[in-house]
C-alpha cells in the first residue's frame, strides 16, 4: 500500500509531463495584419511621453499613500475631540473684547 | 527546495531570444528608435522577429483557444510602451515581461469574471487518476497532447489557485525560472514571488491530496 507522499509525488510528475507536453499552436499570417491595422489605428508614437498622461500615473501612484493619510487624519478626528468647546463658545460671543489667549489656553 | 516541483521538468521556456550579430540586421534598438521616431511599418520587423518567443510564452501559459488574441494584445502593448523602452537593456526581455503580464492580465479578469470552470472531475478523470496511481513510478508518463487528462486534471488543479499563485507557480515550479527571474517578468519583488510560490505550492499540493485522497476512498497511508 503506498503512502499519500508517494501518491503525491507520481501525480507531480505526471502533471508536469502533461504541462510541458502542451500542444505548440502554429498560428496564420491574419494575425499579423491584425496587429498591424492596430498598430497604424493608433498612430505614431511621440517620442517624449505626453506630460499630461505623465502626470496622471504620477498621481496614481501617490494613491496608496493619499488614501492611508484620510484614513489616519479620520482615526485622529475620531480619537480628538475637535468640535468647539461650547463654553469657549459662549465667552467668544458674549464677551469679545475681554477675551484673551492667556484665558483660552492653560497658560 | 524551491526546485522541487521541477526536478524531472525535461526543458525549460526560454524567455529571451539570443541574436547573432549581423552587419545587415538593424539592430532591435535601432528598429525601435525608427518607431518611436514616427516609422510605425518598422514595427513589423520586431514583430517578425519576436513572434516565436511571444507565442511559446503565451501558448505556455493560455487556453489555445485564447492564444492568438493574447499575442496581438502583447504586441499592442508593446507599442504603445515602446517610448518607456530603455535601448540599452535587453529587448527580448522587455518584451517577454510585457507577454507575462499580459497573460496575469488575461487570468485576473477570467477569475473576476468567474470565466474559470470550477465543476468537479468527471467520471473519466477519476478513472485516469485510478489509473495512474495503480502504476509503478517508472511507467508513469503524461498521454500524448494536451487536451489529455492528465492537461485537463492540471487545469482543474490550477483553476482552484488565485491569479497571481497560478502565474508564480507556472513560472517557477513548472518552467523552472528563478525567483529573480519571475519577479523580473511579473514586476515583483522577490520576496513577494518567494512566498507567493511557496504558499502557491502547498495549496496546489493540498488540492492534489485530497483529490488522491477522494479517489482511493481514504486507502492511502498519509506520511507527512
Amino acid at each position: 500500500m503506498r503512502t499519500l507522499e508517494y501518491r503525491l509525488e507520481a501525480l507531480k510528475k505526471i502533471l508536469l509531463q502533461a504541462y510541458h507536453q502542451k500542444e505548440k499552436l502554429e498560428l496564420g499570417d491574419q494575425w499579423h495584419m491584425n496587429v498591424m491595422g492596430r498598430v497604424r489605428r493608433l498612430g505614431p508614437l511621440q517620442a517624449r511621453p505626453d506630460p499630461l498622461m505623465q502626470f496622471g500615473q504620477f498621481v496614481w501612484r501617490l494613491t496608496p499613500v493619499t488614501c492611508l493619510l484620510i484614513i489616519m487624519s479620520a482615526a485622529v478626528l475620531l480619537k480628538f475631540d475637535f468640535t468647539p468647546d461650547y463654553n469657549v463658545l459662549i465667552s467668544f460671543i458674549t464677551d469679545v473684547e475681554e477675551i484673551s489667549l492667556a484665558q483660552l489656553l492653560p497658560l | 527546495m524551491y526546485r522541487q516541483f521541477c526536478v524531472d521538468a525535461p526543458k525549460r521556456v526560454a524567455y529571451s531570444v539570443h541574436m547573432q550579430n549581423d552587419t545587415h540586421t538593424p539592430s532591435d534598438a535601432d528598429i525601435v528608435r525608427q518607431v518611436v521616431t514616427g516609422n510605425v511599418n518598422a514595427f513589423e520587423f520586431l514583430l517578425k522577429r519576436y513572434q516565436g518567443l511571444v507565442l511559446r510564452i503565451v501558448n505556455s501559459h493560455l487556453p489555445n483557444h485564447e492564444v492568438e488574441e493574447t499575442i496581438q494584445d502583447v504586441f499592442v502593448r508593446a507599442y504603445r510602451s515602446l517610448p518607456t523602452f530603455k535601448g540599452s537593456g535587453d529587448f527580448s526581455h522587455w518584451l517577454a515581461s510585457i507577454a507575462v503580464r499580459t497573460c496575469y492580465d488575461y487570468w485576473r479578469k477570467a477569475y473576476r469574471a468567474r470565466e474559470i470552470p470550477l465543476c468537479e472531475l468527471t467520471d473519466r478523470h477519476q478513472q485516469w487518476l485510478e489509473n495512474v496511481m495503480s502504476k509503478q513510478s517508472e511507467e508513469l508518463s503524461a498521454p500524448k497532447g494536451y487536451r489529455s487528462e492528465a492537461g485537463e486534471v492540471l487545469d482543474w488543479a490550477l483553476a482552484r489557485l488565485p491569479a497571481e499563485d497560478r502565474m508564480v507557480l507556472e513560472l517557477v515550479y513548472f518552467e523552472g525560472l528563478s525567483v529573480k527571474e519571475a519577479a523580473k517578468l511579473l514586476g515583483w519583488s522577490a520576496a513577494n514571488v518567494k512566498v507567493r510560490s511557496f504558499r502557491a505550492r502547498k495549496k496546489l499540493e493540498k488540492t492534489l491530496k485530497s483529490m488522491i485522497l477522494k479517489q482511493s476512498g481514504g486507502d492511502t497511508h498519509e506520511n507527512s
